[in-house]
């Protein structure tokens, strides 16, 4: 049995496209605290999480990444509310990307506490990469 | 009582510049917190105002260590977008190259573990074969730190004569195996030193995702160039050194094994490097993208390194370049590290974890 066949066993509804080096959940509409269970039920690692800046006043999106036996998994987050649930209670591997995207971006990771990792005293949160940033 | 110890951004126990603020009672450290960001450049940001070529040159720069390694984590993403597979030769000098770079990497580490141990003899042998592993680097590339060899669908430039620079790694492991690998798994001063500091139980690594040497060295035996080989890894035979204890001394045992199959790597790529081009056909100056995201990983000597890379049809610049570095995943764990530690082990234990900030903050 493959990791993905793993996985899918894991989650009834579960499928996957491959494209561009990632094996993508196709489902939409998924919430991330269950994904990051869904992920610690198979042993997955948590890689990385990547922010996409949307045209307008789009927001942003948020791209999870979690490794399952060398399999690169991907879960889509579109966020245009610029927050999103922090899954660093259920995966402490998240702490520091959370944090980073928080000051990098502005976006919030709701129900947890921040402290300053990339920002000194006086810094301002999205100055960084956000290209408007709003003050 | 407790008081506050900062250590950093800059203290000579620190190659670059981040803050250890270590909460202390007496000589032990009780906690820590760390602070990044000193080395803050925007490369991300950057990236995407730089068209196809000169994004590899931006990104090579993001470490001065692993300079290879991240072009060829770049382009492995590129030429997912691009639909370019590099020829087999090419595939063969990225591990030949990719090894070099591990050997550069772990050599230069246990130089500078040697002079936070207070072993100066040690540090200048290190320092010593490390020239000689660049002098290898220069003799293929041209150049002793930044390499320019990859590019999108190969690399730039051939090893002309696979024997001469095998005579050079064959005479680089003998004087390894002669000097580095007894001292560091034998010595007395090296074991009383680094045995039993800094753990890192296989729980808590597995919990904080750490990758590279450390996660090998609290017994977890993920390396992507086994679980999804890339290059020409799939047609090699090496092995992954793990060592369960997950100290200092642990992280030492695996960057020496790891030299030891880095050294076999590269005879068994330099004995089998197969005839043939380098790169694609063509003079290299136009690429056609296809709209979307690619995404690929690579293990660094640090551990994986992580890039996404997304692009919109015609355009001659990313539109988004991510970067997840090994440092950024490793670091939060010198926290529990060095927690119950003695003051004085600190420095050691936080380079334990190779750290690079030029990497983490990027």
């Amino acid at each position: 049995m493959s990791s993905l066949d793993i996985l899918s066993a894991s989650t009834e509804t579960a499928t996957y496209l491959e494209r561009g080096g990632v094996f993508w959940y196709s489902d939409t509409g998924l919430n991330v605290r269950e994904v990051a269970r869904a992920m610690n039920a198979v042993n997955a690692r948590f890689i990385t999480i990547t922010t996409y800046e949307l045209p307008g006043d789009g927001g942003f999106r948020l791209e999870y990444h979690w490794d399952l036996m060398g399999h690169l998994l991907g879960f889509t987050f579109p966020i245009p509310s610029n927050a999103i649930e922090s899954i660093y209670d259920l995966c402490e591997a998240v702490d520091w990307i959370e944090r980073e995207i928080h000051e990098e971006y502005r976006i919030d990771f709701t129900g947890r506490e921040y402290e300053p990792l990339l920002l000194r005293e006086g810094g301002v949160c999205g100055v960084n990469l956000q290209k408007e940033v709003v003050q | 009582m407790s008081y506050e110890i900062p250590m950093g951004p800059y203290h000579p126990g620190l190659e670059e510049p981040y803050k250890l603020d270590m909460i202390c009672e007496g000589e032990t450290v009780k906690d820590a917190k760390l602070h990044i960001g000193f080395n803050f450049r925007g490369i991300e940001h950057l990236a995407e105002t730089r068209n196809y070529f000169q994004v590899i040159a931006l990104m090579e720069r993001v470490c001065g260590i692993c300079s290879f390694i991240h072009t060829l984590t770049l382009c492995q993403a590129m030429e997912k977008l691009t639909g370019l597979t590099p020829p087999p030769r090419a595939q063969y000098i990225r591990v030949v190259m990719g090894e070099l770079e591990r050997l550069h990497s772990h050599v230069l580490w246990a130089g500078i573990a040697a002079k936070l141990m207070g072993f100066k003899t040690m540090f200048m042998t290190c320092f010593e074969i490390r020239e000689k592993v660049m002098d290898v680097l220069q003799a293929i590339s041209g150049n002793r730190v930044n390499y320019a060899m990859n590019r999108i669908g190969g690399v730039n430039r051939d090893i002309e004569d696979p024997q001469s620079i095998l005579a050079m790694v064959e005479a680089l492991e003998k004087e390894m195996i002669r000097t580095i690998i007894p001292i560091f798994t034998t010595s007395k001063t090296a074991t009383s030193r680094c045995a039993g500091i800094g753990v890192l139980t296989t729980e808590k690594a597995r919990s904080l995702g750490v990758v590279g040497p450390v996660a090998r060295a609290s017994g977890i035996g993920q390396d992507l160039r086994k679980e999804a080989p890339y290059a020409a890894y799939g047609e090699i035979d090496f092995t992954v050194p793990v060592v369960p204890d997950g100290d200092v001394r642990a992280r030492l045992l695996v960057r020496a094994l790891e030299i030891m199959e880095s050294c076999k790597i590269l005879r068994q790529a330099l004995a089998k490097l197969p005839s043939g081009e380098i790169a694609p056909p063509g003079d290299g100056s136009k690429f056609n993208f296809a709209t979307g995201t690619a995404t690929a990983r690579v293990e660094a000597p640090r551990g994986e390194v992580m890039y996404s890379v997304s692009w919109k049809e015609g355009a001659r610049m990313p539109s988004r370049v991510h970067v997840r570095t090994p440092t950024f995943v490793n670091m939060p764990a010198v926290r529990f590290m060095v927690q119950g530690a003695r003051l004085a082990d600190a420095p050691l234990i936080q380079a334990a974890i190779d750290p690079c900030y030029s990497c983490t903050d990027r």
